[in-house]
C-alpha cells in the first residue's frame, strides 16, 4: 500500500532551560505533541515506531486518535535542529513513527549521548504496536493486541497487557508483569523477569542471563538459558507443559498444584532434589508421579541441565 | 695510529666526544685508510637509521633487567682492592670479561629496542586482524563436519565497537550492525556448545542437526533487515533447543 501522507516532520519549540535541566549535558529541550486522526476514518491497526536516541513510552487508553509528545534534547539549537521525527499514516490503517540525526558536511560532530528523542504515545487499546529502540527503555502497557518489541540494549518493560507478544533484547533487561496470551521472549545478555503470565504458551530464552518467573499460569512453558538460573513459580494447568531447560544454569521449579491435577515429573541434571524421596535414576531420569497421572488432563514437567543442579517442589 | 685503535674511537668521533687533537688524528686517518673509511661509513648510516626510526619506550623489564646488572657491577666494582680498580682503568682497550658482559648485556637491549621500533607496521596489523577475525567477527561459515571438541571452552563474549568518537547518524547507521556481530557470536558460542554435546547425539540427529543448521546458514544470508533479524533469532532459538534439549528434529523452525 502506497502510503498516504507523509505528515510531518514534528516542529521542534525550542526552550532553553536552565542547569536543573534533565540530561545536565544538555541545555536545549524542544517540546511537540500531535494528535493523529484515523486516516478515512479507518481505525488504527498497527503503529510501529522506531527510536535510536532515546526512550519509547507506549500506553494503550480507550480512544481511536494516537497522541504523540516528543522531547528533543540537544546541546544546542544546531544540534537540535538536525533531531528528526517523521510520521507516515497510510490508508491501511498502519501508522509509521521514526526518528534520525541528520547530518551534513556542515554540521559539527555530535556525540551519540548528547543528544536524544524521548517519545510518548498514547495509542488505541486494540492497535499492535512494533517497536524497536536503541539504548533507551521500551515500555508497553495497557494495551489488548500484543505487540513486538526490539531493543539493543535498553531495557524492555511490559505491563497489562494481552494478545501476542513478542520481545527481543541483545542485552536489555526484560520486565513482563500481568500479560495474557501468547509470549515469545528473547535476550542474549541480559535478565528476563515475568510476573503474573498466563495464556496459552509462553517461551523465553536467555543466553547469557537469568529467568525468573512467578506466578505464571501460562499453558505451555518453555524456558531456555545456556548458562543463567531459571527459577520458576508456576500453576500446573491440566495438559500443562514445563519445559525448563539450561546447559550450565541451576532450575529451580516450584509448581503451585490445583485440585487433582496429577503431574508427572522427570529431570536430570547434576544433581536433582525433589524434596521428596524420588526413585533412582532411570537413564539419567528421576521421574515421580504426583497425583493421578493416568487421569486424563496430567501436567508434565521436564527439567534438565546439562552442568546445573535441579530442584522441583510441589507447592500445594 | 693504528687501524684498531681508530676503530675503537670511532664511537666518540661520530659521536663528536674526542678532543681537538684526537678528533684530528682520526679524522687524519681515515683520509687514508679506505678499509676504516668503509667503517666508519657503516657506522654512521647504522647510527643515522636508528636515529631516524620514532622513538619507543622499551619494556620496563627490559630496562630493569640491564640497570639491576649495571648497579651490580657498581657495587662489585666498589668493593675491588684500589690497585685492581688501577688496573683495570689502564685495561680499558682489553675488554674484561665482566665489562663484555655489560656490553653484551647493553648490546642486546638496543637490539630489542630496535626490533621493538623496526617491527614492520603490516606485522602489528596483521596480529591485529587475526584478533579481530578470531574474537570479534566470528567464521561466517560453519563446518558441519568439524571435528568433535569435546568440553571445548566457549568463545567468549564479542567486544563492541565503541561510538563515542563518531558523529551521531554514523553511530545510528551502526546499530543494525553490531546487534547482527552479537546474534552472530552468540551463534557461534551455542555451535561451539553443540560441537561438545553432538556426541551423544545419534548419527541421525547429528545430520539433521548439520542440514538444518546449513539451511538456516543459507536463509540468514539471503534475508535481509526484519526478515533476516527474525531468521538469525530462529537460529538461536533451534541451537539452544538442541544443546539444552537435544531437540535436534525440531519440526516448524525456518
Amino acid at each position: 500500500m502506497k502510503k498516504a501522507l507523509v505528515l510531518l516532520l514534528l516542529l521542534p519549540l525550542p526552550v532553553v532551560v536552565g542547569p536543573a535541566a534533565a540530561d545536565t549535558l544538555a541545555n536545549v529541550v524542544g517540546r511537540a505533541r500531535l494528535d493523529v486522526q484515523p486516516v478515512g476514518g479507518r481505525p488504527f491497526k498497527t503503529i510501529t515506531i522506531e527510536n535510536a536516541l532515546g526512550d519509547i513510552v507506549v500506553e494503550g487508553y480507550d480512544g481511536t486518535a494516537i497522541i504523540i509528545e516528543t522531547k528533543k534534547t540537544a546541546p544546542d539549537d544546531e544540534a537540535l535542529d538536525r533531531l528528526r521525527i517523521s510520521l507516515v499514516p497510510n490508508g491501511d490503517g498502519t501508522v509509521k513513527l521514526t526518528t534520525t540525526a541528520d547530518h551534513n558536511k556542515e554540521s559539527k560532530r555530535l556525540r551519540r549521548g548528547a543528544v536524544r528523542i524521548d517519545l510518548k504515545v498514547r495509542a488505541p487499546r486494540d492497535a499492535r504496536i512494533e517497536a524497536t529502540a536503541g539504548s533507551g527503555t521500551l515500555t508497553l502497557s495497557n494495551m489488548d493486541a500484543g505487540g513486538d518489541l526490539d531493543t539493543a540494549s535498553g531495557p524492555i518493560k511490559v505491563h497489562n497487557v494481552s494478545g501476542e507478544l513478542s520481545t527481543h533484547s541483545v542485552s536489555g533487561a526484560t520486565s513482563l508483569a500481568t500479560v495474557f496470551g501468547s509470549i515469545d521472549s528473547q535476550t542474549l545478555q541480559s535478565d528476563l523477569d515475568l510476573d503474573s503470565i498466563s495464556g496459552e504458551k509462553l517461551v523465553a530464552a536467555a543466553n547469557h542471563g537469568r529467568i525468573a518467573g512467578r506466578r505464571v499460569r501460562s499453558r505451555e512453558i518453555t524456558l531456555t538459558t545456556t548458562d543463567g538460573k531459571i527459577t520458576l513459580e508456576a500453576e500446573a494447568t491440566l495438559r500443562g507443559r514445563v519445559i525448563v531447560s539450561s546447559i550450565k544454569g541451576d532450575l529451580d521449579v516450584r509448581l503451585r498444584r490445583r485440585g487433582t491435577v496429577g503431574v508427572t515429573v522427570r529431570a536430570r541434571g547434576s544433581k536433582v532434589d525433589f524434596g521428596v524421596p524420588a526413585p533412582a535414576p532411570v537413564a539419567g531420569w528421576t521421574e515421580t508421579h504426583l497425583g493421578n497421572t493416568q487421569a486424563s488432563g496430567a501436567a508434565f514437567v521436564e527439567m534438565r541441565s546439562r552442568y546445573g543442579n535441579v530442584q522441583f517442589m510441589i507447592v500445594d | 695510529m693504528t687501524c684498531e685503535r681508530v676503530r675503537a674511537q670511532l664511537t666518540g668521533y661520530l659521536d663528536g666526544e674526542l678532543d681537538g687533537d684526537a678528533g684530528t688524528v682520526v679524522r687524519g686517518h681515515l683520509r687514508t685508510c679506505e678499509a676504516c673509511r668503509a667503517t666508519a661509513s657503516d657506522e654512521a648510516v647504522l647510527r643515522d637509521g636508528l636515529r631516524s626510526l620514532p622513538p619507543v619506550a622499551p619494556p620496563n623489564s627490559l630496562w630493569a633487567g640491564v640497570q639491576a646488572r649495571l648497579a651490580a657491577e657498581e657495587v662489585a666494582e666498589s668493593k675491588r682492592p684500589a690497585w685492581r680498580r688501577a688496573l683495570a682503568r689502564w685495561q680499558r682497550f682489553v675488554p674484561a670479561p665482566r665489562v663484555a658482559i655489560t656490553g653484551a648485556l647493553v648490546a642486546a637491549a638496543a637490539v630489542a629496542v630496535v626490533y621493538w621500533e623496526t617491527r614492520p607496521v603490516e606485522e602489528v596489523a596483521r596480529e591485529q586482524i587475526a584478533w579481530y577475525r578470531q574474537v570479534v567477527v566470528p567464521p561466517q561459515q560453519f563446518a558441519p563436519e568439524a571435528p568433535l571438541l569435546k568440553n571445548q571452552p566457549a568463545p567468549s563474549s564479542c567486544a563492541t565497537v565503541a561510538d563515542a568518537s563518531i558523529d551521531v547518524s554514523e553511530a545510528l547507521a551502526l546499530d543494525g550492525q553490531r546487534a547482527e556481530a552479537a546474534y552472530d557470536c552468540a551463534i557461534q558460542d551455542l555451535l561451539t556448545e553443540a560441537a561438545n554435546v553432538r556426541g551423544d547425539w545419534s548419527a541421525t540427529q547429528r545430520s539433521a542437526f548439520d542440514d538444518k543448521v546449513k539451511a538456516m546458514r543459507e536463509v540468514i544470508a539471503k534475508a535481509d533487515g526484519k526478515p533476516k533479524q527474525r531468521a538469525t533469532r530462529a537460529m538461536v532459538t533451534y541451537l539452544q533447543g538442541a544443546v539444552t534439549r537435544d531437540q535436534v528434529l525440531l519440526a516448524g523452525v525456518p
